[in-house]
Protein backbone atom coordinates (compact mmCIF):
# COMPACT_ATOMS: atom_id res chain seq x y z
CA UNK A 1 0.00 0.00 0.00
CA UNK A 2 2.88 2.30 0.78
CA UNK A 3 4.42 1.44 -2.58
CA UNK A 4 1.30 2.43 -4.44
CA UNK A 5 1.10 5.68 -2.56
CA UNK A 6 4.68 6.46 -3.48
CA UNK A 7 4.04 5.69 -7.12
CA UNK A 8 0.99 7.93 -7.24
CA UNK A 9 3.11 10.72 -5.88
CA UNK A 10 5.91 10.23 -8.39
CA UNK A 11 3.52 9.98 -11.33
CA UNK A 12 1.87 13.16 -10.09
CA UNK A 13 5.13 15.11 -10.04
CA UNK A 14 6.08 13.79 -13.48
CA UNK A 15 2.73 14.95 -14.72
CA UNK A 16 3.45 18.41 -13.36
CA UNK A 17 6.67 18.54 -15.36
CA UNK A 18 5.15 17.31 -18.58
CA UNK A 19 2.24 19.69 -18.20
CA UNK A 20 4.63 22.60 -17.69
CA UNK A 21 6.66 21.58 -20.74
CA UNK A 22 3.49 21.33 -22.76
CA UNK A 23 2.53 24.86 -21.84
CA UNK A 24 6.00 26.22 -22.58
CA UNK A 25 6.01 24.52 -25.97
CA UNK A 26 2.58 25.88 -26.79
CA UNK A 27 3.67 29.45 -26.27
CA UNK A 28 6.97 28.92 -28.09
CA UNK A 29 5.09 27.22 -30.88
CA UNK A 30 2.91 30.25 -31.41
CA UNK A 31 5.95 32.50 -31.81
CA UNK A 32 7.80 30.00 -34.00
CA UNK A 33 4.81 29.55 -36.26
CA UNK A 34 4.66 33.27 -36.86
CA UNK A 35 8.34 33.39 -37.70
CA UNK A 36 8.02 30.53 -40.12
CA UNK A 37 5.16 32.24 -41.87
CA UNK A 38 7.01 35.54 -42.08
CA UNK A 39 10.07 33.91 -43.59
CA UNK A 40 8.16 32.45 -46.52
CA UNK A 41 7.46 35.51 -48.73
CA UNK A 42 11.16 36.34 -49.00
CA UNK A 43 12.04 32.80 -49.95
CA UNK A 44 9.22 32.53 -52.50
CA UNK A 45 10.05 35.84 -54.16
CA UNK A 46 13.72 34.96 -54.42
CA UNK A 47 12.95 31.59 -55.92
CA UNK A 48 10.58 33.17 -58.41
CA UNK A 49 13.20 35.70 -59.45
CA UNK A 50 15.73 32.98 -60.07
CA UNK A 51 13.29 30.97 -62.14
CA UNK A 52 12.50 34.08 -64.14
CA UNK A 53 16.13 34.65 -64.95
CA UNK A 54 16.64 31.02 -65.88
CA UNK A 55 13.50 30.97 -68.03
CA UNK A 56 14.29 34.18 -69.88
CA UNK A 57 17.83 33.12 -70.66
CA UNK A 58 17.73 29.58 -71.98
CA UNK A 59 21.36 29.42 -73.00
CA UNK A 60 22.84 30.62 -69.79
CA UNK A 61 24.70 28.51 -67.30
CA UNK A 62 26.76 29.28 -64.24
CA UNK A 63 28.86 27.31 -61.79
CA UNK A 64 25.78 26.92 -59.64
CA UNK A 65 23.55 25.24 -62.21
CA UNK A 66 26.00 22.81 -63.83
CA UNK A 67 25.46 19.24 -62.71
CA UNK A 68 28.70 17.41 -62.07
CA UNK A 69 29.02 13.69 -61.47
CA UNK A 70 28.32 13.35 -57.77
CA UNK A 71 31.26 12.04 -55.78
CA UNK A 72 31.20 13.99 -52.57
CA UNK A 73 28.13 15.30 -50.88
CA UNK A 74 27.45 17.76 -48.11
CA UNK A 75 24.43 17.29 -45.87
CA UNK A 76 23.10 20.16 -43.84
CA UNK A 77 21.01 18.54 -41.13
CA UNK A 78 18.67 20.56 -38.94
CA UNK A 79 17.58 18.91 -35.69
CA UNK A 80 16.77 20.14 -32.21
CA UNK A 81 18.98 21.13 -29.30
CA UNK A 82 16.91 19.09 -26.87
CA UNK A 83 15.15 15.78 -26.75
CA UNK A 84 11.71 14.89 -25.42
CA UNK A 85 10.01 15.87 -28.63
CA UNK A 86 8.59 12.57 -29.80
CA UNK A 87 10.06 11.41 -33.08
CA UNK A 88 11.18 14.86 -34.14
CA UNK A 89 14.93 14.35 -33.90
CA UNK A 90 15.09 10.71 -34.89
CA UNK A 91 12.89 11.16 -37.96
CA UNK A 92 15.07 13.75 -39.61
CA UNK A 93 18.33 12.04 -38.59
CA UNK A 94 17.14 8.69 -39.89
CA UNK A 95 16.16 10.30 -43.15
CA UNK A 96 19.63 11.79 -43.59
CA UNK A 97 21.23 8.41 -42.91
CA UNK A 98 18.89 6.59 -45.29
CA UNK A 99 19.62 9.12 -48.03
CA UNK A 100 23.26 8.10 -48.39
CA UNK A 101 22.86 4.35 -47.95
CA UNK A 102 23.92 3.61 -51.51
CA UNK A 103 26.81 6.06 -51.59
CA UNK A 104 30.39 4.91 -51.75
CA UNK A 105 31.42 7.29 -49.01
CA UNK A 106 29.81 9.07 -46.11
CA UNK A 107 28.74 12.63 -46.76
CA UNK A 108 30.26 15.61 -45.01
CA UNK A 109 27.98 17.15 -42.43
CA UNK A 110 26.98 20.59 -41.27
CA UNK A 111 24.99 19.99 -38.11
CA UNK A 112 22.47 22.51 -36.85
CA UNK A 113 21.19 21.64 -33.39
CA UNK A 114 22.95 19.81 -30.59
CA UNK A 115 21.19 16.53 -31.25
CA UNK A 116 22.36 16.46 -34.87
CA UNK A 117 25.95 17.25 -33.85
CA UNK A 118 26.05 14.51 -31.22
CA UNK A 119 24.46 11.95 -33.52
CA UNK A 120 26.92 12.36 -36.38
CA UNK A 121 29.93 12.76 -34.18
CA UNK A 122 29.22 9.44 -32.52
CA UNK A 123 29.04 7.77 -35.91
CA UNK A 124 32.32 9.15 -37.23
CA UNK A 125 31.09 11.46 -39.92
CA UNK A 126 33.26 14.30 -41.10
CA UNK A 127 31.67 17.35 -39.53
CA UNK A 128 32.45 20.59 -41.32
CA UNK A 129 30.67 22.81 -38.86
CA UNK A 130 28.30 22.38 -35.96
CA UNK A 131 25.93 24.90 -34.46
CA UNK A 132 24.06 24.78 -31.18
CA UNK A 133 21.32 26.92 -29.71
CA UNK A 134 20.81 29.07 -32.79
CA UNK A 135 17.45 27.73 -33.95
CA UNK A 136 15.24 29.77 -31.67
CA UNK A 137 16.60 33.10 -32.84
CA UNK A 138 18.47 32.60 -36.08
CA UNK A 139 19.53 35.83 -37.78
CA UNK A 140 19.84 36.24 -41.55
CA UNK A 141 23.57 36.86 -41.19
CA UNK A 142 24.06 33.58 -39.35
CA UNK A 143 22.19 31.74 -42.07
CA UNK A 144 24.41 33.50 -44.59
CA UNK A 145 27.56 32.33 -42.81
CA UNK A 146 26.37 28.74 -42.97
CA UNK A 147 25.40 29.11 -46.63
CA UNK A 148 28.78 30.65 -47.47
CA UNK A 149 30.61 27.64 -46.09
CA UNK A 150 28.58 25.34 -48.32
CA UNK A 151 28.91 27.59 -51.37
CA UNK A 152 32.67 27.93 -51.05
CA UNK A 153 33.06 24.17 -50.76
CA UNK A 154 30.84 23.69 -53.79
CA UNK A 155 32.69 26.26 -55.84
CA UNK A 156 36.10 24.83 -55.05
CA UNK A 157 34.97 21.38 -56.18
CA UNK A 158 35.34 19.86 -52.73
CA UNK A 159 31.73 18.75 -52.90
CA UNK A 160 29.36 18.21 -55.82
CA UNK A 161 26.01 18.44 -54.12
CA UNK A 162 24.46 20.13 -51.11
CA UNK A 163 21.31 18.75 -49.54
CA UNK A 164 19.37 20.17 -46.60
CA UNK A 165 17.43 17.90 -44.23
CA UNK A 166 14.81 19.56 -42.10
CA UNK A 167 11.31 19.13 -40.72
CA UNK A 168 8.48 20.84 -42.51
CA UNK A 169 5.83 22.34 -40.30
CA UNK A 170 2.58 21.13 -41.83
CA UNK A 171 0.37 21.88 -38.84
CA UNK A 172 0.58 21.92 -35.07
CA UNK A 173 0.03 18.19 -34.95
CA UNK A 174 1.70 17.10 -38.18
CA UNK A 175 5.39 17.59 -39.02
CA UNK A 176 7.22 15.95 -41.83
CA UNK A 177 10.93 15.31 -42.29
CA UNK A 178 12.06 16.47 -45.72
CA UNK A 179 15.12 16.78 -47.88
CA UNK A 180 15.81 19.53 -50.34
CA UNK A 181 18.68 19.92 -52.72
CA UNK A 182 20.34 23.35 -52.62
CA UNK A 183 23.22 23.06 -55.05
CA UNK A 184 23.45 22.56 -57.95
CA UNK A 185 20.57 24.94 -58.34
CA UNK A 186 17.40 23.63 -59.86
CA UNK A 187 15.02 26.06 -61.46
CA UNK A 188 11.81 25.28 -63.21
CA UNK A 189 10.65 26.98 -66.37
CA UNK A 190 7.95 29.58 -65.99
CA UNK A 191 5.34 29.87 -68.69
CA UNK A 192 4.88 33.59 -68.67
CA UNK A 193 7.54 35.93 -67.55
CA UNK A 194 8.01 39.56 -68.51
CA UNK A 195 11.01 40.90 -70.30
CA UNK A 196 13.36 42.51 -67.88
CA UNK A 197 16.51 44.50 -67.97
CA UNK A 198 19.16 42.94 -65.83
CA UNK A 199 21.83 45.20 -64.48
CA UNK A 200 24.65 44.48 -65.26
CA UNK A 201 23.75 41.06 -66.75
CA UNK A 202 21.41 38.15 -66.01
CA UNK A 203 24.33 35.92 -65.04
CA UNK A 204 25.76 38.50 -62.67
CA UNK A 205 22.41 39.02 -60.97
CA UNK A 206 21.81 35.29 -60.80
CA UNK A 207 25.19 34.59 -59.25
CA UNK A 208 24.51 37.29 -56.71
CA UNK A 209 21.17 35.79 -55.81
CA UNK A 210 22.37 32.21 -55.34
CA UNK A 211 24.16 32.83 -52.02
CA UNK A 212 21.14 34.80 -50.78
CA UNK A 213 18.86 32.04 -51.86
CA UNK A 214 20.93 29.38 -50.13
CA UNK A 215 20.93 31.46 -46.96
CA UNK A 216 17.21 32.00 -47.20
CA UNK A 217 16.63 28.29 -47.68
CA UNK A 218 18.67 27.52 -44.59
CA UNK A 219 16.85 30.21 -42.64
CA UNK A 220 13.51 28.79 -43.70
CA UNK A 221 14.62 25.23 -42.95
CA UNK A 222 15.70 26.27 -39.47
CA UNK A 223 12.57 28.23 -38.55
CA UNK A 224 10.31 25.52 -40.00
CA UNK A 225 12.21 22.89 -38.04
CA UNK A 226 12.03 24.92 -34.88
CA UNK A 227 8.28 25.31 -35.19
CA UNK A 228 8.05 21.57 -35.86
CA UNK A 229 10.15 20.82 -32.81
CA UNK A 230 7.83 22.82 -30.59
CA UNK A 231 4.78 21.21 -32.19
CA UNK A 232 6.24 17.73 -31.76
CA UNK A 233 7.19 18.42 -28.17
CA UNK A 234 3.80 19.79 -27.35
CA UNK A 235 2.08 16.71 -28.74
CA UNK A 236 4.52 14.40 -26.96
CA UNK A 237 4.04 16.18 -23.67
CA UNK A 238 0.30 16.28 -24.09
CA UNK A 239 0.31 12.51 -24.52
CA UNK A 240 2.61 12.11 -21.54
CA UNK A 241 0.28 14.21 -19.41
CA UNK A 242 -2.71 12.16 -20.52
CA UNK A 243 -0.83 8.96 -19.74
CA UNK A 244 0.07 10.27 -16.33
CA UNK A 245 -3.59 11.06 -15.68
CA UNK A 246 -4.66 7.57 -16.73
CA UNK A 247 -1.96 6.05 -14.56
CA UNK A 248 -2.92 8.08 -11.51
CA UNK A 249 -6.49 7.00 -11.98
CA UNK A 250 -5.74 3.28 -12.15
CA UNK A 251 -3.24 3.56 -9.33
CA UNK A 252 -5.71 5.30 -7.03
CA UNK A 253 -8.24 2.60 -7.86
CA UNK A 254 -5.67 0.02 -6.88
CA UNK A 255 -4.82 1.97 -3.77
CA UNK A 256 -8.43 2.26 -2.67
CA UNK A 257 -8.98 -1.42 -3.24
CA UNK A 258 -5.93 -2.32 -1.19
CA UNK A 259 -7.04 0.02 1.56
CA UNK A 260 -10.54 -1.49 1.53
CA UNK A 261 -9.07 -4.97 1.65
CA UNK A 262 -6.91 -4.16 4.65
CA UNK A 263 -9.86 -2.62 6.49
CA UNK A 264 -11.96 -5.67 5.75
CA UNK A 265 -9.30 -7.99 7.11
CA UNK A 266 -9.02 -5.92 10.23
CA UNK A 267 -12.79 -6.03 10.82
CA UNK A 268 -12.80 -9.77 10.27
CA UNK A 269 -9.98 -10.10 12.77
CA UNK A 270 -11.86 -8.09 15.38
CA UNK A 271 -15.17 -9.79 14.79
CA UNK A 272 -13.72 -13.28 14.85
CA UNK A 273 -11.72 -12.37 17.95
CA UNK A 274 -14.86 -11.12 19.70
CA UNK A 275 -16.97 -14.12 18.74
CA UNK A 276 -14.29 -16.48 20.02
CA UNK A 277 -14.46 -14.89 23.45
CA UNK A 278 -18.21 -15.02 23.86
CA UNK B 1 5.00 62.77 -58.55
CA UNK B 2 2.83 59.75 -59.06
CA UNK B 3 3.24 57.27 -56.26
CA UNK B 4 3.79 53.58 -56.88
CA UNK B 5 3.65 50.40 -54.84
CA UNK B 6 6.73 49.30 -52.97
CA UNK B 7 7.36 46.17 -50.95
CA UNK B 8 10.48 45.58 -48.90
CA UNK B 9 10.80 42.00 -47.76
CA UNK B 10 13.51 40.61 -45.49
CA UNK B 11 14.07 36.99 -44.43
CA UNK B 12 12.44 37.81 -41.11
CA UNK B 13 9.38 39.75 -42.14
CA UNK B 14 7.71 42.04 -44.63
CA UNK B 15 9.51 45.21 -43.69
CA UNK B 16 7.55 47.74 -45.70
CA UNK B 17 4.43 47.53 -47.82
CA UNK B 18 3.01 50.78 -49.11
CA UNK B 19 3.26 53.64 -51.56
CA UNK B 20 6.25 55.78 -52.40
CA UNK B 21 7.05 58.62 -54.81
CA UNK B 22 10.64 57.72 -55.48
CA UNK B 23 13.33 55.38 -54.26
CA UNK B 24 17.08 55.52 -54.58
CA UNK B 25 18.82 52.25 -54.02
CA UNK B 26 22.44 51.09 -53.93
CA UNK B 27 22.99 48.28 -56.43
CA UNK B 28 26.21 46.47 -57.25
CA UNK B 29 26.75 48.88 -60.14
CA UNK B 30 25.90 52.11 -58.29
CA UNK B 31 22.98 54.14 -57.02
CA UNK B 32 19.80 53.74 -59.05
CA UNK B 33 16.73 55.95 -58.79
CA UNK B 34 13.29 54.51 -59.48
CA UNK B 35 10.24 56.58 -60.31
CA UNK B 36 6.74 55.52 -61.26
CA UNK B 37 6.59 53.91 -64.70
CA UNK B 38 10.15 52.63 -64.66
CA UNK B 39 10.85 49.86 -67.16
CA UNK B 40 11.01 46.30 -65.79
CA UNK B 41 14.37 46.16 -64.14
CA UNK B 42 16.27 43.78 -61.91
CA UNK B 43 19.58 44.23 -60.15
CA UNK B 44 21.47 42.88 -57.18
CA UNK B 45 21.88 45.13 -54.16
CA UNK B 46 25.15 46.03 -52.55
CA UNK B 47 25.77 47.13 -49.00
CA UNK B 48 24.53 50.68 -48.79
CA UNK B 49 21.67 53.05 -48.17
CA UNK B 50 18.18 52.88 -49.43
CA UNK B 51 16.19 56.08 -49.65
CA UNK B 52 12.43 55.91 -49.84
CA UNK B 53 10.46 59.08 -50.50
CA UNK B 54 7.10 59.18 -48.77
CA UNK B 55 5.01 62.37 -48.95
CA UNK B 56 7.93 64.40 -50.23
CA UNK B 57 10.31 63.30 -47.52
CA UNK B 58 13.11 60.78 -47.80
CA UNK B 59 13.44 58.05 -45.23
CA UNK B 60 16.80 56.38 -45.04
CA UNK B 61 17.49 52.75 -44.36
CA UNK B 62 20.61 50.61 -44.25
CA UNK B 63 20.48 47.50 -46.42
CA UNK B 64 22.95 44.74 -47.07
CA UNK B 65 22.59 42.59 -50.12
CA UNK B 66 19.57 41.27 -51.92
CA UNK B 67 17.83 42.23 -55.13
CA UNK B 68 15.46 44.84 -56.46
CA UNK B 69 12.83 43.91 -58.98
CA UNK B 70 10.79 46.55 -60.73
CA UNK B 71 7.73 45.39 -62.60
CA UNK B 72 4.68 47.18 -63.93
CA UNK B 73 2.50 46.47 -60.89
CA UNK B 74 4.99 47.04 -58.12
CA UNK B 75 8.58 47.27 -57.01
CA UNK B 76 9.91 44.58 -54.74
CA UNK B 77 13.11 44.88 -52.74
CA UNK B 78 14.35 41.64 -51.25
CA UNK B 79 16.94 42.63 -48.70
CA UNK B 80 19.06 40.41 -46.54
CA UNK B 81 18.78 43.02 -43.81
CA UNK B 82 16.98 46.35 -43.75
CA UNK B 83 16.74 48.88 -40.92
CA UNK B 84 15.39 52.41 -40.84
CA UNK B 85 18.04 54.92 -39.88
CA UNK B 86 16.16 55.92 -36.72
CA UNK B 87 15.88 52.31 -35.60
CA UNK B 88 19.57 51.53 -35.79
CA UNK B 89 21.20 50.90 -32.46
CA UNK B 90 24.43 52.88 -32.74
CA UNK B 91 26.06 51.20 -29.76
CA UNK B 92 25.44 47.79 -31.22
CA UNK B 93 26.75 48.87 -34.61
CA UNK B 94 29.92 50.23 -33.01
CA UNK B 95 30.36 46.99 -31.11
CA UNK B 96 29.90 45.00 -34.30
CA UNK B 97 32.49 47.22 -35.95
CA UNK B 98 35.15 46.54 -33.32
CA UNK B 99 34.51 42.77 -33.30
CA UNK B 100 34.80 42.77 -37.08
CA UNK B 101 38.09 44.66 -36.91
CA UNK B 102 39.46 42.24 -34.36
CA UNK B 103 38.39 39.28 -36.43
CA UNK B 104 40.09 40.73 -39.47
CA UNK B 105 43.36 40.93 -37.56
CA UNK B 106 43.14 37.36 -36.30
CA UNK B 107 41.65 35.89 -39.49
CA UNK B 108 43.21 32.73 -40.83
CA UNK B 109 42.80 32.21 -44.55
CA UNK B 110 40.93 34.11 -47.22
CA UNK B 111 37.49 32.95 -46.23
CA UNK B 112 37.62 34.20 -42.69
CA UNK B 113 39.08 37.47 -43.87
CA UNK B 114 36.33 37.93 -46.43
CA UNK B 115 33.63 37.18 -43.86
CA UNK B 116 35.14 39.61 -41.36
CA UNK B 117 35.47 42.27 -44.03
CA UNK B 118 31.83 41.91 -45.03
CA UNK B 119 30.83 42.21 -41.39
CA UNK B 120 32.88 45.38 -41.07
CA UNK B 121 31.33 46.87 -44.20
CA UNK B 122 27.84 46.15 -42.87
CA UNK B 123 28.66 47.74 -39.53
CA UNK B 124 30.16 50.83 -41.15
CA UNK B 125 27.13 51.18 -43.41
CA UNK B 126 24.81 51.08 -40.41
CA UNK B 127 26.86 53.68 -38.57
CA UNK B 128 26.89 55.93 -41.66
CA UNK B 129 23.17 55.61 -42.16
CA UNK B 130 22.36 56.31 -38.54
CA UNK B 131 24.64 59.33 -38.32
CA UNK B 132 22.81 60.98 -41.23
CA UNK B 133 20.08 61.83 -38.77
CA UNK B 134 22.23 64.20 -36.77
Amino acid sequence: MKDIKRRIKSVGSTRQITKAMELVSSSKLRKAKLRAEQARPYFNELYKSMCEIASANTDFSTVFTVKRPIKHRLFIVVAGDRGLAGGYNSNVLKMAVAAHENDAEKPKIIAIGKKAGEYFEKRDYEIVASYENIAENIKPNQAQDIADIAINMFRSGEIDEVVVFFTMFVSSIAQEAQQMSVLPMETHKLENYGTMTYDPSPEAVFNRIVPRFAASLIQCAVVESYASEQGARRTAMENATDNADAMTESLSLLYNRARQASITTEIIDIVSGASAQS
Amino acid sequence: MTPFKLQIITPEKTFFDGETDQIIVRTTVGDVGILNGHEPYCAALGIGQLRVRINGEFRRAATSGGIIKVSKEKTVILAQTCEWADEIDLNRAEAAKSTAEERMKSAKGDNELRMAEAKLRRALNRIDTASFLK
